[in-house]
C-alpha cells in the first residue's frame, strides 16, 4: 500500500494506482480527455494536470503512479489555470461549431439542424417535440417570426438559406392536420402561476408552466388571448386559425383564461399576489401600463428584471417580453416567457435548475472548398418554394425536400464532447490562442455508420489504438507535430479502415469528431 | 526513374529477407527502400504489409513522422542547406531562397521541373565554422554566398564530384620511412578540402617516390583552420599547415623532404622554382606553424583546452585499434574485468561524480547503479548518439575520431549493469560515423572485445547499430526507445525510467555518446583525477562546438568551470570581423541566450540552470551586435516546433501558437499584451510538456524575454535594432554608388535598373531583401535601413 496526501486529505492505495485513480477514491474528480478506462495510458490532453506541492512541478495525474509521501495538489487556482490553459489551446485547434450558427442566432435558441434531420427522416411528431423545446408557439411564429435563424443559415451564401421558418411551421400544421394529440402527461406541482397579459411573452410562459406540472392562469384585459399578435398583425400576415389553435392548445393543457380582465393596482396587490405562488408580467408595451401598477419601478425608464432570470424587484414576480424591452421580436419574448417560466420552478423549489452547456465554439465563415465538404451531406439546389406561397406553407414532401437542404453545421456530440464540457467548467476563452489562420475543415462520410472530422479531433489516438485491435487496415497518425493527424493508410477511406470497430471509435473519441450518423445525443 | 511492378516487390522482397519481419523492423527496412528507389513507392510499403508482421498503419505511421523518409521521387542531386544555428546566423535562409530561385521551384515545390536537383533543409551539417554550409549529395561546400550558388551547382555538376575516389595510402614498402604526414578527415575538414589535398599529396609522393606515413587522424577540432596537414619528421619540432590548397600541397611537402632520386630532385626543384616565379607576390592562402610557437593562432586555440573525450586528438587513426591500445586503449576494461566487481566499477564512476552530458546532467554513477540493481537477466545498454541539435557536433566528432574509446565505453557500463547488449543509436545524417563505428565493431569483434566472451572473460557483450531517421526528439530517451522499437519516435511518461522498464520493457541504460567517451579514462587516471577537474557540482570536461561570430570555431573540449570569456576570448580568439559581443546561445534549443553582462559566468550545470540557460549538448553559438535576439527566439523555437512529435497538447500546440507570437512580433505586428501574452504561454509549456523536448522548448524565448526586453519592445515599436528582421527593414543606394551596374545585374527580382555610370536605386515594391545587392557592392553603397 502506498500512502500520500492529495488536496490535504491522506489516502492509502494500492501500488500502481495513478494519481487519477486515487484522486478518485477520495472524490476529486480530475477532467481527462485522452484517458478511457481499458485502454493504453498515453497522456496527451493535459487536461489532468495537478501539481506535486513539494517539488513545485506538474503532471499528468492520469498516468502518473502513486508514490510514498506524494502531496498533490488536485484543486487549486494555479492547477485550474493550466488544465484551462490546455484546454484553450486545444480549442485554438480545433475547427466546428457546438451549435449550428443557425441555432445560435435564434433568440430562442432552438434546435435546427436536429429539427431538419428529423424532418428529412419523416419523423413529423419528433421534429414538433424538438420544436417545442424552446418554442411554445411554432405555428405562430412560423407565419410572423423574422427569421433571423436563416440570415446566419451557412447555406444562405451559397443558394439560399434552408427555409427554417416555414419548416417549423410545417411541424406544428403537419400536428394539427393529424390532429396529433399534443398534451403531455405531467407530475402536478401544485403551485399556482398568474400571468398577466396574453401576448407571445405570456402565452409561451403558460405552456412550459403546464408542462412543468403548475396550474396557470392567464389574465387579460382584452376580449380574446393572444395580445399584439390578435390586435397588432392583421390576419392576412398570422391567419387567426394558427393563433387560436394555438392558444386552444394550451387551455387543452389545463390552463385558466380570464379575459376582460384589466389589471388595477389594487386588483393585483389584493386578489393576484395573495392567491398566487408566483407571478409572470407580460403586459406588453409599457406606454399602456406602466410597471408601477404592478409595485416595481422602472430605474432609468427600464431594467426592472434581471436580463437572464426576468426576476423582479418583488420576489415571485418575474416580467417578461415588450414590457420590459420594447420592440422586441415575438419569439424573444416567447423565449423569456420559458426561461421566466424555469425560473419560476426554482423559485418555488419545484424544480432543480437545468444544466446547459454555454460553452460554443465558432469558427466563423466557410470557406468554399469547406463549402463543398458541409454540402456532401445535403440536397443540391436552391430553396424549395411551397407551390401555394408562403402563406400556405409546406406539405410533407416539400417539408422532407427542404429539411434535406440543411448542411448539418451543428455538432453531432454536443452534450457529450469532453472538450465542451470541460470548457464550460473551467470557463475556456476559445480565443485566447487562435492561430493567424485556421485549419481548413473535412468532413468524411465515407463510412455507413460514422462522420469523421478531423479537423475536431484532438489526437488522442484512442480510435488509433482501438482499430489497431481488430482492423487489418486500422487508422494511424499520419505527419508529426502540429501538423500530426488521423489518417488512413495508403489513402484508403474510412470506410475501409474502420469496418469492426467504428461504434467503439465513436464511442472512445473525446469530442465530435467521430460521431454516429444517424444517432442523435438530444432526441426528446 | 521508371520503377516496375516486379522490380519493385523483389527489390523489397530481398530487403524483407535481409532485415527480417518483425514489427521492429520497419524503420531499417524503409531506410532501405529508400536507399533503392530514393523514395517511398506506395507500392513497396503496401508489399511490405503483405509479407512482415508490419502494419499498414505502423509502417504509415512510421514513414510520415521521420523527416528523413520521402513518399514522392526526388531529383537525381539532393541539396541539403544546413540551417544549424551557427548557418542561421550567416544567412543560411538566404542561401536557400537563392538556390530556391536558381532551380525556379514555386511555392512548396522542392524538386525542380527537370528532376536534377531536390532541395531539402538539414537541421546541422555539423560543419559550423564553415558556415554558411550546403552539401550537393556527398559534397560539402561551405561559405556559400547566395550570389555564388548558381556557380556552386554548376562547379558540381561539371565536375562530378560524386565519384568517389578514396584510395588507402599506407607506408611504402621496402624502404625507411621519413616521417609521418597527418591529415584531418573530419566531416569539417572533408568539406573544406581536406580529400581534395589529401589526393594531390598522394599523387605527389608517388611522382617524388618520398615515402612517409600518410595518415587520416579524426577530427582535430582545430575547424576554423581547416584543411589542416601536420609535418611530422623524426628529430624535428612537427609543423602545422593550417588553410592548405591542393595546389600548396607541393612546395610545403619540398621543403620539408628531399624526393628520392636524382633526376626527380632536380626535376622537382626546376619545377618548384619555376612555379615560386609564377605565383610570386602572391599571398600564399596557408599558414604555416610549429607546435612549439605559444602566439599562433592554433596553440592559442588550444591553449585553455583539456582533452579526456577527445584524448589524442589530431593524432590517432580512428579506427586503427593498435594505435589505440599503444594510447593505453582498452586497459580500462582489462582492469574492470580482472580486477573491479561491477558494483566497483559504479561505485569509480560514482566517485569520478560524472554526470550524464546529454544535457540534463544527470549523475552517471546514479543511474548505473540504477539499472544494476534491476533483477532481469536482460538489460541493455544504448549510446546515445542521436545528436541532433542545430549548431552542435560534439557526438559526431566523437563517434567518427574515437569509435573505440566509446564503444570500450560501453562494455565498461554493460559489465558494471549487468548488461550484455549495446545499441548504438546515431542519427541518419551521420553517415561517417556510422561507418567508422560498424569499422569499429568489426574490428573489435575480431579481437574478442565484444562477443561471448569479452578479453577471455566470461563477460559477454554484443553491440548494434541503429540507425536514427531524422527526428530529433528521438534525443529524448524514451522516445529513442520508442524509435528502437521500430515505432514513432514518441516519448512518454517517466516514471517508469528506461533504468527499471526500458528498451523491449527491460532495464536499459541510456548515456550520452560523450558520457560514454569519459569512462575509459576515468578507469586509467582514477576518479580522484576526474573529480579533481572542474567545480564542485559538475566534474571533468565538457566539450562545446563552438561557432558563430568568434575568429576561430571548432570543437573544444574545456574543464567545467571555465569562464564565458575565457572561451570567447582565449580560444575563440575573440569576437570577428571587430564587432561587439552581444550574447551566446548555449545548449541549442533547449537552452538560452546569456548576455554580456553574464560573461565571467563560469560554465558548469547549475550555474547555466541560474542563468536561464541549459549545458544542453553543448552548442555554443557567440552573438555580435548583428544579430537579432527575437530572430534568434524565433529560430530555436521554430525548430523545436517543427520538431515536436505532436504527442501532448502544450507542445504540439502551444509551441506554435508561441511562434505565430513571436512571428507577429518579428512582423513589426506585436502588441504589449503579446509579451505578456507569449511569456504566460512559454512559462506554461515548461510546465506543461510531457517530455524534455517541449518543457525546454520556451527556454531560447524566456532567456531572451528575460535579458532583451527592450529589443521586443522595440519590434513592438515597429523596429529592429539589429536590422536583421525582414518586414522590418528596407535596402537603399546612398550617393557612394559608382554605378557598376553589378547590383543591378545581380538582382534576382529586377528591383534595381540597369544604368551605366549613374546612380542606381532600389525599388522597394520589387525588392525581396535577399541582401545580394549588398554582397556585390564594391564600394558599400547599399545600405539596410
Amino acid at each position: 500500500m502506498t500512502k500520500l496526501k492529495i488536496d490535504n486529505t491522506t489516502i492509502e492505495v494500492a501500488e500502481g494506482t495513478t494519481v487519477m485513480q486515487a484522486a478518485a477514491a477520495l472524490g476529486i474528480a480530475i477532467p481527462a480527455m485522452c484517458w478511457r478506462k481499458g485502454h493504453s495510458c498515453h497522456p496527451s490532453c493535459m487536461v489532468c494536470m495537478v501539481k506535486d506541492a513539494d517539488r513545485g512541478n506538474f503532471f499528468a495525474s492520469c498516468a502518473m503512479p502513486v508514490a510514498d509521501g506524494m502531496n498533490i495538489i488536485a484543486t487549486s487556482e494555479e492547477v485550474n489555470d493550466i488544465r484551462r490553459e490546455a484546454l484553450e489551446l486545444l480549442l485554438s485547434d480545433h475547427v466546428g461549431d457546438c451549435e449550428a450558427p443557425c441555432t445560435l442566432s435564434c433568440p430562442a435558441g432552438m434546435d435546427i439542424p436536429l429539427m431538419n434531420r428529423l424532418l428529412a427522416a419523416g419523423e413529423f411528431e419528433k421534429a414538433l417535440k424538438v420544436v417545442r423545446e424552446e418554442i411554445a408557439l411554432p405555428f405562430i411564429l412560423g407565419y410572423i417570426c423574422p427569421a433571423p435563424c436563416e440570415k446566419a443559415c451557412r447555406r444562405k451564401p451559397i443558394d439560399g438559406a434552408v427555409s427554417i421558418c416555414l419548416l417549423k411551421r410545417f411541424t406544428a400544421q403537419e400536428a394539427g392536420r393529424r390532429n396529433a394529440n399534443l398534451v403531455p402527461e405531467v407530475i402536478r406541482t401544485g403551485k399556482n402561476i398568474a400571468i398577466i397579459g396574453t401576448g407571445p411573452a405570456g402565452l409561451s410562459a403558460a405552456f412550459y408552466l403546464l408542462r412543468a406540472g403548475h396550474g396557470c392562469t392567464l389574465f387579460d384585459k382584452n376580449e380574446e388571448a393572444g395580445g399584439a399578435m390578435r390586435y397588432n398583425i392583421p390576419a392576412e400576415k398570422l391567419p387567426r386559425e394558427a393563433l387560436d389553435a394555438e392558444i386552444d392548445g394550451i387551455r387543452k393543457m389545463g390552463a385558466v383564461f380570464k379575459l376582460n380582465t384589466p389589471i388595477t393596482p389594487a386588483f393585483f396587490e389584493n386578489h393576484i399576489i395573495p392567491a398566487f405562488d408566483a407571478v409572470i408580467l407580460s403586459t406588453g408595451n409599457r406606454n399602456q401600463q406602466p410597471v408601477e401598477d404592478f409595485g416595481l419601478t422602472a430605474h432609468n425608464g427600464h431594467e426592472f428584471a434581471d436580463k437572464k432570470t426576468f426576476k423582479t424587484a418583488r420576489p415571485g414576480v418575474f416580467a417578461v417580453g415588450n414590457m420590459i424591452r420594447e420592440y422586441e421580436m415575438a419569439v424573444r419574448a416567447s423565449a423569456q416567457g420559458r426561461i421566466a417560466s424555469a425560473e419560476v420552478g426554482i423559485y418555488l423549489n419545484t424544480h432543480a435548475p437545468v444544466k446547459k452547456l454555454h460553452f460554443n465554439s465558432l469558427f466563423g465563415h466557410l470557406t468554399k472548398p469547406e463549402q463543398e465538404e458541409y454540402l456532401k451531406e445535403s440536397i443540391p439546389g436552391p430553396p424549395v418554394e411551397p407551390e401555394g406561397g408562403f402563406m400556405a406553407g409546406f406539405d410533407a414532401g416539400q417539408a422532407v425536400a427542404g429539411a434535406k437542404r440543411c448542411m448539418h453545421c451543428d455538432c453531432r456530440k454536443p452534450a457529450s464532447c469532453k472538450l465542451r464540457i470541460y470548457a464550460d467548467e473551467y470557463g475556456a476563452n476559445r480565443k485566447r490562442h487562435l492561430g493567424p489562420e485556421r485549419k481548413a475543415l473535412t468532413r468524411s462520410i465515407h463510412h455507413d455508420l460514422i462522420v469523421y472530422e478531423p479537423e475536431k479531433c484532438i489526437r488522442c489516438g484512442l480510435c488509433v489504438e482501438i482499430s489497431a485491435k481488430e482492423e487489418s487496415l486500422g487508422l494511424t497518425y499520419i505527419g508529426r507535430g502540429f501538423d500530426v493527424r488521423i489518417g488512413v493508410p495508403f489513402s484508403e477511406t474510412i470506410a475501409e479502415a474502420l469496418a469492426k470497430t467504428a461504434a467503439d471509435c465513436v464511442n472512445a473519441c473525446p469530442t465530435g469528431a467521430m460521431a454516429f450518423k444517424d444517432r442523435e445525443e438530444r432526441i426528446v | 526513374m521508371n520503377l516496375s511492378h516486379e522490380h519493385i516487390i523483389k527489390t523489397v522482397e530481398q530487403i524483407v529477407a535481409k532485415r527480417g519481419t518483425s514489427a521492429d523492423a520497419a524503420i531499417p527496412v524503409l531506410q532501405d527502400i529508400q536507399q533503392e528507389f530514393n523514395y517511398l513507392p506506395d507500392e513497396a510499403l503496401k508489399h511490405v504489409c503483405e509479407i512482415t508482421e508490419i502494419t499498414p498503419s505502423r509502417i504509415t505511421g512510421i514513414s510520415t513522422f521521420y523527416s528523413q523518409f520521402r513518399h514522392q521521387p526526388a531529383g537525381k542531386h539532393i541539396i541539403r542547406v544546413c540551417t544549424g544555428t551557427a548557418c542561421h546566423v550567416k544567412g543560411a535562409s538566404r542561401v536557400y531562397d537563392a538556390i530556391a530561385r536558381e532551380l525556379k521551384l514555386a511555392d512548396n515545390q522542392v524538386t525542380d521541373s527537370q528532376g536534377t536537383f531536390t532541395l531539402e533543409k538539414v537541421a546541422c551539417l555539423g560543419c559550423c565554422t564553415l558556415a554558411p554550409v550546403i552539401k550537393i549529395d556527398e559534397t560539402t561546400y561551405g561559405h556559400i554566398l547566395p550570389e555564388k550558388v548558381g556557380e556552386i551547382m554548376q562547379d558540381f555538376l561539371s565536375k562530378n564530384l560524386n565519384t568517389n575516389h578514396r584510395k588507402a595510402s599506407g607506408p611504402k614498402q621496402g624502404s625507411e620511412s621519413m616521417g609521418e604526414i597527418r591529415i584531418g578527415l573530419g566531416s569539417c575538414c572533408v568539406a573544406s578540402g581536406s580529400e581534395e589535398v589529401r589526393l594531390e599529396l598522394d599523387k605527389i609522393l608517388a611522382e617524388t617516390k618520398i615515402n612517409v606515413n600518410v595518415k587520416q587522424v579524426g577530427c582535430v577540432g582545430v575547424c576554423n583552420q581547416v584543411p589542416i596537414m601536420e609535418i611530422i619528421k623524426p628529430g624535428q619540432e612537427p609543423a602545422f599547415y593550417a588553410k592548405i590548397k591542393p595546389s600548396e600541397v607541393k612546395e610545403v611537402i619540398l621543403s620539408h623532404f628531399q624526393p628520392v632520386g636524382f633526376f626527380n630532385r632536380l626535376k622537382n626543384s626546376f619545377v618548384n622554382s619555376f612555379e615560386k616565379v609564377v605565383v610570386e607576390g602572391e599571398e600564399k592562402s596557408f599558414r604555416k606553424y610549429s607546435s612549439d610557437q605559444r602566439d599562433t593562432p592554433i596553440s592559442e586555440f588550444l591553449g585553455p583546452q583539456m582533452a579526456i573525450a577527445s584524448e589524442n586528438r589530431g593524432v590517432v587513426k580512428p579506427c586503427d585499434i593498435i594505435e589505440y591500445r599503444a594510447g593505453g586503449g582498452f586497459t580500462a576494461l582489462k582492469k574492470c574485468l580482472d580486477k573491479l566487481t561491477p558494483q566497483e566499477v559504479v561505485d569509480e564512476i560514482t566517485k569520478s561524480g560524472l554526470r550524464g552530458r546529454g544535457g540534463a546532467g544527470f549523475p552517471t554513477g546514479r543511474k548505473w547503479q540504477m539499472v544494476k540493481d534491476q533483477h532481469n537477466e536482460e538489460k541493455y545498454v544504448i549510446c546515445n548518439g542521436d545528436e541532433g541539435d542545430p549548431g552542435a557536433f560534439m557526438d559526431r566528432m566523437l563517434l567518427e575520431s574515437y569509435p573505440f574509446r566509446i564503444i570500450e565505453g560501453m562494455l565498461i557500463a554493460g559489465y558494471a549493469t549487468g548488461a550484455r547488449n549495446g545499441v548504438f543509436y546515431i542519427r541518419a545524417e551521420y553517415p561517417l560515423a556510422v561507418k567508422r563505428i560498424n569499422e569499429a565493431l568489426l574490428i573489435c569483434r575480431e579481437n574478442g572485445l565484444i562477443g561471448p566472451s569479452v578479453m577471455n572473460t566470461d563477460f559477454s557483450f554484443d553491440i548494434r547499430i541503429f540507425e536514427g531517421a531524422g527526428a530529433f526528439v528521438c534525443g529524448e530517451e524514451t522516445a529513442l526507445i520508442a524509435s528502437i522499437e521500430g515505432d514513432r519516435g514518441i516519448p512518454r511518461m517517466r516514471p517508469p525510467y528506461p533504468a527499471v522498464q526500458g528498451l523491449w520493457g527491460k532495464p536499459t541504460l541510456v548515456n550520452n555518446t560523450e558520457t560514454f567517451s569519459l569512462v575509459s579514462w576515468i578507469f586509467r587516471h582514477g576518479a580522484e583525477s576526474f573529480a579533481n577537474t572542474g567545480t564542485a557540482g559538475s566534474k571533468g570536461t565538457k566539450v562545446f562546438a563552438l561557432a558563430g561570430k568568434v575568429n576561430r570555431g571548432g570543437l573544444i573540449e574545456v574543464p567545467m568551470g571555465i569562464t564565458l570569456r575565457q572561451i570567447v576570448e582565449e580560444i575563440g580568439g575573440g569576437i570577428a570581423n571587430g564587432r561587439q559581443f552581444k550574447a551566446v546561445q548555449i545548449g541549442g534549443p533547449s537552452g538560452g541566450c546569456i548576455p554580456a553582462s553574464h560573461y565571467d559566468l563560469p560554465i558548469d550545470f547549475e550555474e547555466l540552470a541560474k542563468v536561464g540557460a541549459m549545458m544542453g549538448s553543448g552548442g555554443l553559438i557567440v552573438l555580435d551586435d548583428t544579430d537579432c535576439m527575437i530572430d534568434i527566439a524565433h529560430y530555436f523555437l521554430s525548430f523545436t516546433q517543427d520538431q515536436s512529435c505532436g504527442r501532448c497538447t502544450f507542445c504540439r500546440i502551444g509551441t506554435t501558437r508561441m511562434l505565430g507570437l513571436l512571428d507577429k512580433i518579428r512582423h513589426g505586428k506585436g502588441k504589449p499584451d503579446d509579451l505578456v501574452h507569449l511569456e504566460k504561454l512559454a512559462e506554461s509549456t515548461r510546465q506543461g510538456s510531457l517530455c524534455g523536448l517541449g518543457k525546454t522548448a520556451p527556454n531560447p524565448v524566456l532567456s531572451t524575454l528575460k535579458y532583451f526586453r527592450d529589443e521586443y519592445e522595440a519590434h513592438i515599436n515597429g523596429h529592429c535594432p539589429s536590422g536583421k528582421c525582414l518586414p522590418l527593414i528596407t535596402y537603399s543606394i546612398t550617393d557612394e554608388c559608382i554605378g557598376c551596374t553589378k547590383c543591378a545585374q545581380r538582382c534576382p527580382s529586377d528591383a534595381i535598373d540597369f544604368k551605366p555610370y549613374e546612380i542606381h536605386a532600389i525599388d522597394m515594391e520589387k525588392c525581396i531583401k535577399c541582401d545580394i545587392c549588398r554582397q556585390v557592392c564594391p564600394v558599400d553603397a547599399v545600405k539596410v535601413v
